[in-house]
């Protein structure tokens, strides 16, 4: 633990950010108030997905190919929708050529009402992405041996959800996550998924969290461009906290003002003398 | 022959190659392919051979979260 510093960066497969917020690129109204988002959550990343294009709509790919490298963040695309590591491999394999990135974020989801990440084929599918050359950003839940499983194969970056992607509802289990923390002190990881308030995100940055990736708690805000700038800041307050070490929780009340020197207090003017400061005697 | 082109039946000369089909295609770029499933990368396009009922999807950037 240090102190805060400006040269505190993120660090991700040897890749380094500023910012500590990841941002997602989906649901907003406009391509305007995208970019105007960006500009406001000054994210280190932007996550993006590969999809066929819409009838009616033959050049959307390239309008959003090209304000993505207007933007000039690092990509991160993503496996979204993938229900099988067989699956999540192929698009990973074609999101690289895509998008010029061995970067993914590798979703694998196991149940559709949730969309809670399948261990089993989230780890198969990142042990085989390593050994392609992938460097693999899995969204996972706060269950240690999962992670542990996913550091084994070769992961060096985890992105635990707060809770069920788009739901909002902030961390639901607090002291598992804190536990994760614990446990996995040296791997970056990030909170992917189900934060709703700039607290929520600032709160898992105290905690010691490495960054936060964000989509719908911005854009679904009624204010996208407005919120992207409040997570911007809650994101750094978090991380400043942490840094700064906050202070031992009591079980007791501790005054904060100084009990000694009260004005109508029975103390003596001996115990006072750090306290109060004498008065100079007349010439 | 007749091929899927993302979901579409789409009548086709045959023989083709995939190089051939994304000239008569020509998808905007940057765009990938999908052929039944596999991904063929951009290298692969002109010894690519296509044949009957083969399902091809091409797809471009998108947003995601």
């Amino acid at each position: 633990m240090g102190v805060p510093d400006i040269k505190d960066k993120l660090n991700l497969y040897g890749l380094c950010f500023a910012s500590r917020l990841l941002l997602g690129t989906s649901r907003y109204e406009s391509p305007r108030q995208l970019v105007d988002a960006i500009r406001a959550a000054d994210p280190a990343m932007l996550t993006v997905s590969l999809r066929r294009q819409l009838p009616g709509r033959k050049d959307a790919g390239q309008a959003f190919w090209n304000l993505l490298r207007e933007t000039n963040r690092t990509i991160l695309p993503n496996t979204a929708g993938c229900q099988t590591a067989r699956e999540a491999v192929s698009t990973a394999c074609v999101a690289r050529e895509l998008f010029e990135t061995s970067l993914i974020k590798l979703e694998v989801i196991g149940d559709e009402v949730n969309l809670q990440p399948d261990p089993f084929e989230l780890v198969e599918a990142a042990s085989e992405l390593i050994k392609l050359g992938f460097k693999v950003l899995p969204y996972c839940t706060e269950d240690w041996v999962v992670c542990k499983r996913l550091i084994d194969v070769g992961c060096e970056v985890l992105m635990p959800w707060a809770a069920p992607i788009g739901t909002g509802q902030g961390p639901r289990n607090a002291s598992a996550l804190r536990e994760l923390r614990q446990r996995a002190p040296h791997i970056p990881l990030i909170i992917d998924a189900g934060i709703g308030l700039p607290s929520h995100a600032c709160q898992v940055m105290e905690w010691g969290f490495d960054g936060v990736l964000l989509n719908t708690a911005v854009s679904r805000a009624i204010h996208p461009v407005e919120m992207a700038s409040a997570f911007a800041g809650a994101v750094r307050a978090g991380r400043s906290a942490f840094l700064a070490g906050p202070m031992t929780v009591q079980q007791l009340a501790v005054p904060s003002t100084p009990e000694l020197g009260r004005p109508f207090s029975a103390d003596s003017p001996e115990s006072n003398q750090f306290l109060c400061v004498p008065r100079q005697q007349p010439a | 022959m007749s091929i899927i082109v993302n979901g579409d039946t789409q009548p086709l000369p045959e023989p083709q190659t995939l190089a051939a089909l994304l000239i008569l295609l020509s998808p905007p770029t940057p765009f990938a392919v999908v052929r039944n499933e596999e991904f063929i990368p951009r290298s692969a396009y002109a010894e690519c051979c296509i044949y009957p009922g083969d399902r091809i999807e091409i797809v471009h950037p998108s947003v995601g979260g």
